[in-house]
């Protein structure tokens, strides 16, 4: 390799300053948040004057950040479940599929990771006014699907296609019948590729913000809503909380998809 | 009265595959005894994959029947035909550990936790792979996997067990060791095997009888020693063992023989029925050990055309020599050490080659 660490020589020194300057860059504001949503300032004051769980039991207490919370949590594993069942379903059909515009239908179900959010979320908007979806959680539920599933679709597409078909034959020829082959060969083999669907569908619905303001009504917000809304209105320590939190649940979910890869890289170089 | 035949293993009754207006598989008809080894030979492309498949049920043919011990199987899933089947990429799941891969089996047909775990330690010692029960696929070499592989096929006892080029991937003498361990499981157990190669020299090593495929037909089917000794067309001849063919034209026919012209000076007598009209061309194939070179005529029975050698070449056992006929022919030649002592024929020499015709192996083209 031509960029091995050691013949970068003192140049190697200005590539550590670099990359603490950039990691800094990332991490700082989300410390930032976190130390203060342990202060006990209620104007946000850095340093915090003193340490208090304070806004943590407020988040916890007060029933709207309760039921914002809740309905985040709800919605969030509702998608992820209906994210990777839908998501895989067309991945089976457009990996193993031989049929006319594949590629297209490839194509539209990555879309709206490409169209820009907002777009997406005017015109389910639009839509849900007409059949009244808006402000239920049904509409929650239709509009972070459509932003899950191509999550799910590009990772499960992509475990099926390193999966080799052969080894459904080899099953069946052993005597397993169609739905035991998929439950002990096929899913086991692609569980990496289920879990990523899953985590990041998971991500998609529990931090989505512009579909779920569109989608909103005074009852009935999304934690990141109602972070969004009382930002506006009341400047409080409860969204620096609400933030290290949602913060941390993303850490959790990134470090067992994290784990579950090493995991899988190590037994396929054994 | 009629002789009460057992059943066949497997009968393959005019079968045919087709893929649009290809036939992939075009009239293949075959009886496995129970019991025996039949090898499907031939190039790749020549159909034996597809009709392995059909048989294994992961196909379905165009036209045609599948009997197994007798019974149709038409329509019937792989998974209820109750055949083994080794393939030539590595199948086994790379989830499970190598006893719950040989154990798959038995699970799916419900068997008892201890039935199962007695069943995969015979079935790991039967491929003397027992060490290795707790270690998964990835840590196993290409060989071990196959015999994993074959353990899982054989571990239900099935009836029939099908083997696609099984030993495909690995390397010459692996291939020759598990070749022999194959063999000896074949003995050893009893069951029949189908198995497909385009290796002639593993198909001769291992069948009772092989099918030479082409172009989606068997050409021929026999023991190594019929194919060898009497192949039905010149291409089975080309493909088993190593062959030369002379050319030649049909000079004449007479009732009961024709008189073929090999180069200017020298002919033979072929059946008559073997060849076409006057003036036709004709091959006639030759194993290289048939031939004997010697500097001076013998009136010995056969033909005798003369030669130049162009190369002696040494190779312990037999000496092997390329020589060329008058009109350009090139032929090769492979003699006994013992038998070619105190016989120096080198190089540049004229030399003559004698020939006995064999009259099974005449035919009107290549
Ligand atoms: N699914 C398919 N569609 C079209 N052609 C096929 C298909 N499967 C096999 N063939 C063709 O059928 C022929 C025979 O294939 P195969 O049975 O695999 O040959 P072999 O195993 O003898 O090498 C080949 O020419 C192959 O291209
Ligand atoms: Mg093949």
């Amino acid at each position: 390799m031509i960029l091995t660490r050691n013949r970068l020589g003192l140049f190697r020194f200005v590539l550590y300053g670099h990359a603490v300057l950039v990691m800094a860059f990332l991490l700082l504001p989300i410390i930032f948040i976190a130390l203060l949503s342990f202060g006990s300032s209620r104007w946000m004051m850095f340093p915090p004057p003193e340490w208090t769980l304070r806004w943590y039991e407020e988040l916890a207490t007060d029933p709207r950040w309760a039921e914002a919370m809740w309905l985040s949590l709800r919605l969030a594993l509702i998608v992820t479940v209906l994210s990777v069942l839908l998501g895989g379903a067309a991945a089976f059909a457009l990996v193993r599929g031989r049929f006319a515009g594949r590629r297209v239908l490839k194509a539209f179900f990555v879309a709206p990771m490409i169209v820009p959010v907002v777009i997406v979320a005017i015109a389910l908007y639009a839509f849900s006014l007409k059949v009244g979806l808006n402000g239920t959680f049904a509409g929650f539920v239709a509009g972070h699907l459509i932003i899950a599933v191509p999550f799910s679709v590009i990772c499960i597409s992509n475990s099926l296609r390193g999966f080799d078909p052969a080894l459904e034959q080899a099953a069946a020829i052993c005597g397993a019948g169609r739905l035991e082959t998929l439950r002990r060969v096929t899913i086991p083999s692609i569980a990496p590729g289920l879990l990523a669907a899953a985590v990041f569908s998971f991500l998609a619905s529990w931090d989505e913000v512009v579909v779920s303001i569109f989608m909103a009504s005074p009852q009935l917000q999304t934690l990141p809503v109602r972070m969004w809304t009382s930002l506006r209105s009341d400047l409080t320590p409860v969204i620096a909380a609400a933030s290290t939190l949602l913060v941390l649940a993303s850490l959790i979910l990134m470090a067992l998809l994290g784990l579950s890869a090493t995991r899988a890289g190590r037994s396929k170089m054994q | 009265m009629k002789m009460d035949t057992p059943l066949p293993a497997v009968r393959l009754m005019d079968l045919h595959k087709r893929y649009g207006d290809f036939a992939a598989v075009d009239g293949v008809s075959l009886d496995v005894r129970k019991g025996e080894f039949l090898t499907f030979l031939g190039s790749s492309g020549s159909g034996k994959t597809t009709t392995l498949n059909m048989i294994a049920g992961f196909d379905d043919p165009t036209s045609g029947q599948i009997l197994l011990n007798g019974g149709a199987v038409t329509g019937l899933p792989p998974q209820k035909r109750n055949i083994g089947m080794v393939f030539q990429r590595y199948t086994l799941f790379p989830h499970m550990t190598v006893a719950e891969n040989v154990g798959f089996p038995l699970s799916v047909r419900r068997l008892s936790k201890d039935e199962v775990n007695s069943r995969v330690l015979d079935a790991l010692r039967l491929v003397q792979l027992d060490r290795f029960a707790g270690r998964r696929p990835s840590q196993l070499s290409g060989g071990q996997q196959q015999r994993v592989a074959l353990a899982r096929a054989l571990v239900y006892e099935p009836q029939l067990l099908l083997m696609d080029e099984p030993l495909g991937a690995l390397d010459k003498k692996l291939r020759e060791e598990i070749q022999i361990e194959i063999r000896k499981l074949h003995h050893r157990l009893g069951v029949t095997i189908l198995y497909v190669t385009h290796d002639q020299e593993e198909a001769l090593r291992m069948s009772d009888r092989i099918a030479v495929f082409e172009h989606g037909r068997i050409v021929q089917v026999g023991s190594g020693e019929d194919l060898y000794h009497c192949p039905a067309t010149a291409f089975v001849a080309g493909f088993i063992g190593n062959s030369n063919f002379l050319r030649g034209s049909v000079a004449e026919r007479r009732s009961d023989a024709a008189i073929v012209k090999l180069g200017e000076n020298s002919a033979v007598c072929v059946p008559v029925d073997a060849v076409g009209g006057v003036g036709s061309e004709v091959r006639i194939m030759i194993r290289p050990e048939e031939i004997k070179l010697s500097h001076a005529l013998s009136d010995a029975a056969g033909a005798v055309i003369p030669v130049t050698v162009r190369e002696r070449i040494f190779l312990g056992d037999t000496i092997s020599y390329e020589v060329a006929t008058r009109d350009g022919q090139s032929v090769l030649v492979r003699e006994d050490r013992a038998r070619n002592q105190g016989r120096c024929v080198g190089p540049g020499t004229d030399a003559y080659m004698h020939i006995a015709i064999n009259q099974n192996r005449v035919y009107k083209k290549y």
